[in-house]
């Protein structure tokens, strides 16, 4: 599925905790992995990154890559270069108003990124399943794709409950203009609507093996990213797979926020935005 | 403190029950051929105004409704409130978020299907007035940008009643033709505004480039921190307001507050509404519910009221003049979908879908009718110019469902 995932770190206190989780996602897409550090190479920085993966227990398969500059535009560009399939990064929650209208290194990978992009929001030292995992069925090209790696995901850790997510575009304009009906065509109207977008998911999922999975189909309305934050923080989900949207993100997104912008300005939890343009490329 | 006396009083109810109930009454016959409301509530102004009452008992018209007194002007301030709700709710369906969604195609097409038809219209208007029986001078670039105008627009609600009705309202194609729309109200109401201005009506009129900048300022201002201090306060209504009157009385709070600055700065009232609504409406605190609400509120008390108000001041058969409805229809079926058609084509339609897109954006509607209703108020246009506006109108409501079937049947499968 993911072949070649990078991991961005620093030598920041999450340090460790972010190669622990490193480790565990090359064990489960069994893949090779890249180490991408931007800022200082010297002979202690070496020592350093040696005993830090030792420490992880990340000893084969991997490469580490020292870069220097901007780190977003270093980490994106050596994806680039290296075929990259998954690239994993941790981030905070919530985005400062200056960082929010910048760009921080984690947001700015998120919105340019050419690859599927991880963001951890809390990774861990011990093994943290992912227990509820929300997957956003909408918008992207990508967006079976994104169906097919949270299945798999879910099934490889035993997921207790897996909500995909499918939005009602435009559902309050629908329905005004459908207000010169009777009271029972509008509630069949209604009822239509929602399982219309139902059957577009169960359509998508008869082509995944969903076996031992327990699945949820949730139709919401309202803005779709907005609603999809909430949608993850009210069922205390812990991972958020979606795929990338069909264009990259720009300042008047940020002004203007939309979709995956107002994911982006407050992570609900980790999220996985998959984006198999590599492979196509 | 004036107040009606008691005829007057019973005067207005009896206006307020003939109007809603006839507009009921000729909306569900609408329904049944399949219209929408607001063609059956333009008939019930017809009917109720002096084409037909007025003609074949002209005292029971005089007794409905009389020209003067204080149910009149009651009844005019009940119209005004409509205009400025209906202003309100064609804002709360621009949905900023499916404008971006659809990036660049929706840009292409809103453009050309805009300025297509504007200039056409504008350059017909300009060149040949005399087509249009137009002899104020004084008035021909105000009444050609108008005209131009009134082309240019596309009725949202009514195109995406058609969208729904073929079934195609989520398809990629309909997502364009909705997000063109919105992107076409926001931009013409902008120049209806500067329109409005130049028509110079009141007294206190801006200058042309003052007028420009401070719509497009307003605009811009009300979309970044209006937005931002709505985003602040809907949360606080819905948690601690009772659901949904605090936020229904509240948003109609705020959208009078938005019409009544724009006028008092001089930019018409209208343009306030519209813009708060567009605010309000972009902002992802206002569920779609909450959406659904306040239209049907607005669109089945005061819509009604408005649309038949038209008919109660106009003689529809003397003011029919058959030339001028050919040369708006011929404007409209050409200029309109030829823009629309090469936007679609631009933004990387199939050629028969690009068509349906063309057919599906020349659908006038309400927007049209408040816009043309308000120019001859202001005195820019003839009772002849508004009928053929109402024709217009009604003509390409009834013929965009039918036009973009048959060019849907063209296309191998919906996407």
């Amino acid at each position: 599925m993911f072949e070649r995932i990078a991991i961005a770190i620093a030598f920041s206190p999450r340090l460790q905790t972010l190669l622990a989780e490193a480790n565990r996602i090359q064990q489960l897409f069994d893949s090779e992995l890249i180490i991408i550090h931007v800022g200082s190479h010297t002979q202690e920085d070496d020592m350093k990154m040696e005993s830090s993966l030792k420490e992880a227990g990340l000893q084969e398969n991997i490469k580490v890559i020292w870069e220097s500059g901007d780190p977003a535009k270093r980490i994106l560009s050596v994806c680039k270069k290296e075929k990259v399939d998954l690239l994993v990064a941790g981030a905070l929650k919530k985005e400062d108003f200056i960082n929010y209208y910048l760009g921080s290194i984690a947001r700015k990978i998120l919105r340019k990124a050419d690859c599927s992009v991880l963001m951890l929001t809390e990774p861990s030292l011990k093994s943290n399943p992912s227990q509820r995992m929300v997957i956003h069925a909408e918008d992207s090209p990508y967006a079976t794709q994104a169906i097919k790696v949270g299945t798999y995901i879910g099934k490889i850790q035993s997921t207790a409950q897996l909500h995909i997510v499918r939005e009602i575009k435009l559902y309050g304009l629908a329905m005004s203009v459908s207000s010169e009906r009777t009271e029972d065509e509008l509630s069949e109207i209604r009822k239509n609507l929602v399982n219309e977008e139902i059957k577009i998911v169960e359509d998508i999922l008869k082509e995944v093996d969903t076996k031992g999975l327990k699945i949820n189909i949730k139709v919401i309305s309202g803005k779709s990213g907005f609603e999809l934050a909430n949608f993850c923080n009210r069922t205390k989900s812990d991972l958020l797979i979606v795929g990338a949207p069909n264009r990259k993100m720009g300042i008047f997104d940020r002004v203007f926020p939309h979709d995956l912008e107002y994911i982006f300005a407050d992570l609900p939890c980790d999220i996985l935005i998959v984006n198999p343009k590599r492979k196509n490329g | 403190m004036d107040k009606l006396n008691h005829s007057e009083v019973i005067n207005l109810l009896i206006q307020l029950c003939v109007m809603l109930s006839l507009g009921r009454l000729m909306a569900e016959l609408a329904r049944k051929f399949k219209q929408p409301a607001v063609v059956g509530e333009i008939l019930a102004g017809i009917i109720l105004g002096p084409t037909i009452l007025g003609n074949f008992t002209p005292e029971a018209f005089e007794m409905l409704f009389p020209t003067s007194g204080a149910s009149a002007v009651v009844l005019d301030g009940f119209i005004q409130i409509a205009v400025v709700l209906l202003l309100f709710i064609a804002g709360l369906e621009v949905d900023l978020h499916i404008v971006w969604q659809q990036g660049k195609q929706a840009l292409y097409v809103s453009l050309v299907s805009l300025i297509v038809p504007f200039v056409a219209g504008f350059i017909v208007t300009w060149f040949f007035p005399e087509i249009f029986d137009y002899t104020d001078q004084s008035k021909q670039l105000v009444f050609a940008m108008f005209i131009g105008t009134v082309m240019a627009i596309t009725a949202l609600p009514v195109v995406a009643r058609v969208l729904m009705d073929l079934e195609v309202f989520k398809t990629r194609m309909g997502m364009l033709i909705i997000a063109s729309a919105m992107i076409i109200d926001l931009v013409g109401w902008i120049i209806f505004t500067i329109i409005l201005n130049m028509m110079g009506s009141n007294s206190e009129s801006l200058s042309l480039s003052k007028t420009i900048w401070i719509s497009i300022g307003f605009t811009v201002l009300m979309l970044t921190v209006g937005k931002g201090l709505i985003n602040k306060a809907l949360p606080w209504i819905n948690k601690r307001l009772a659901w949904p009157g605090g936020l229904l009385s509240l948003s109609l709070a705020i959208c009078f507050l938005g019409a009544a600055f724009t006028e008092y700065i001089g930019i018409h009232s209208i343009f306030g509404a519209f813009i708060i609504g567009v605010a309000l409406g972009d902002s992802k605190h206002l569920s779609e519910r909450a959406k659904e609400i306040i239209h049907q509120f607005i669109n089945n008390i005061f819509a009604p009221l408005f649309f038949i108000s038209i008919g109660l001041g106009i003689d529809f058969i003397s003011a029919f003049n058959l030339q001028i409805i050919l040369v708006l229809l011929v404007l409209a079926f050409i200029f309109k979908v030829l823009g629309a058609t090469v936007g679609a084509r631009m933004g990387g339609l199939s050629k028969y879908e690009s068509m349906a897109v063309g057919f599906g954006m020349n659908t006038h509607g309400t927007l049209e009718v408040i816009l043309g209703a308000i120019a001859l108020n202001e005195g820019l246009i003839t009772d002849e110019i508004f009928v053929a506006i109402l024709v217009m109108v009604v003509v390409t409501i009834i013929a965009s469902a039918p036009l973009m079937k048959y060019c849907l049947k063209f296309v191998p499968t919906k996407n």
